[in-house]
């Protein structure tokens, strides 16, 4: 308690734990930028879907099928929803041509890969119009302080704080599947702090710095999608 | 005799946590595998599963020499096969032995086997996510059991550490990816091999 008194103005009224916990949530906010930068002409027709794919080639990290999942369900809800097909679905369906090592990197792929008729046909089934390659990891650092926790007979309980910045970056690359070429990246930058103040029970102030990062670029995705014609 | 109670239930939980922390936790790798969308082979083939892949276990060791992991992935091995093999190929017949094979009448005799297992954990590498590699020896013989073809093939899974998830489920998600790769690059490298390839083209056209 006089640890939290320290920061306190002289001649202050306000209590103490609501002045650093009213701090802690101004703190725990996300700041996001999202760049929108577009190779050609876009337009979805009423029968046409989108799929979003994870890339999973880099050796140190791999986009996770959560956020994949989030950026789809977000575009597939709400007033101007585009019909998003699932990963997993799609990757299945479509074995063994969109795994790790046999998925194409780059458009000049594309190409020979529609050249497979079992692969033109799956995907003229599912309508596919854009295939979106989303790329990209959060990274959490500059973790500080500690938490202890004890328990007795009488009951138990938790003291500490500690804190941690976690900063998402993603790039969602759209490829037109009528022209095999890539129309536009959509490149998101999230980043926020998180607190964990421990007073007995610990109190999680956490920035949601990857669904912020998700809803950003999914509604970004949407407007793009939509786009120019 | 009530006082004794909450003591002896003490000693058990105690003496429970202290066996489960000394003990190997055995991991029964589980999956299932799509069916490849590739046209098949016109090809009769014979598949013998031996009981080295049947019954494959890996186990992996912690840092004081101590049994950590029994990774058994035979049976998800199998599973694997069975859904690749009827895609890549017109006709599948699964047999127990070599002689068995020889009297199918068939094309090819088909012989998978693991010849190496690596696991790498997150607490061992301080990299955030768990490691699976497998090498494979492919055996590739004539109706009449004579040698076509004997290859490497290499498979890598992994997948990122997660709050919450346990070793056991880590494990088994990365070694599901590096089944998963295996499929897709058996699937799609077979016609390519290069004694495969001068083989399917010796073969009259039509057969």
């Amino acid at each position: 308690m006089r640890f939290h008194a320290a920061f306190l103005p002289s001649g202050s009224s306000v209590p103490a734990g609501l002045l650093l916990l009213g701090s802690f949530m101004l703190g725990a906010c996300t700041s996001t930028t999202v760049d929108e930068f577009r190779q050609g002409a876009t337009g979805i027709e009423s029968g046409e879907s989108i799929v979003i794919l994870g890339r999973r080639q880099a050796s140190d990290y791999e986009t996770g099928s959560d956020f994949v999942n989030c950026v789809g369900d977000r575009m597939n809800r709400g007033d101007n929803r585009i019909n998003v097909v699932p990963e997993q679905e799609f990757v299945d369906a479509l074995f063994p041509w969109f795994e790790p090592r046999t998925a194409p990197l780059r458009t000049g792929d594309l190409e020979r890969l529609m050249a497979e008729e079992l692969v033109a046909d799956k995907i003229e089934d599912y309508g596919i119009r854009y295939i979106v390659w989303v790329d990209g990891f959060t990274e959490t650092s500059g973790r500080t302080g500690s938490i202890s926790c004890a328990i007795g007979p009488g009951g138990g309980g938790c003291f500490g704080f500690g804190s941690w910045e976690d900063d998402s970056n993603f790039d969602a690359r759209v490829w037109d599947m009528d022209t095999l070429s890539s129309v536009g990246t959509i490149s998101t930058d999230a980043t926020g702090q998180s607190y964990l103040p421990a007073v007995v029970i610990p109190i999680p102030l956490i920035a949601r710095v990857e669904a912020n990062a998700c809803s950003s670029l999914a509604d970004q995705l949407k407007q793009f999608v939509r786009g120019s014609t | 005799m009530n006082q004794a109670t909450p003591a002896r239930a003490l000693s058990i939980t105690a003496l429970f946590l202290l066996m489960t922390a000394c003990g190997v936790n055995e991991v029964v790798i589980e999956g299932s595998y799509p069916t490849p969308n590739v046209r098949p082979l016109a090809l009769n083939v014979a598949v013998i599963y031996e009981e080295a892949l049947r019954d494959f276990n890996y186990i992996e060791y912690s840092e004081t020499g101590a049994e950590e992991f029994d990774i058994q992935s035979g049976s998800s091995h199998i599973g694997l096969f069975d859904a690749v093999l009827p895609a890549m190929f017109e006709r599948v017949t699964f047999v127990d032995s070599m002689d068995e094979a020889r009297r199918a009448g068939v094309d090819a005799i088909f012989v998978p086997g693991i010849e190496e297992f690596q696991l790498a954990l997150p607490q061992k590498t301080k990299l955030d996510v768990y490691e699976v590699w497998v090498k494979y020896n492919m055996r590739l013989l004539s109706g009449e059991g004579d040698y076509i073809a004997d290859w490497v093939l290499t498979a890598y899974g992994k997948t990122p550490q997660e709050t919450f998830r346990s070793d056991e489920d880590a494990i088994n998600d990365a070694a599901i990816v590096a089944l998963r790769d295996l499929g897709s690059s058996f699937t799609l490298s077979f016609p390519e091999v290069p004694e495969v390839r001068d083989w399917l083209a010796s073969r009259p056209a039509g057969t």
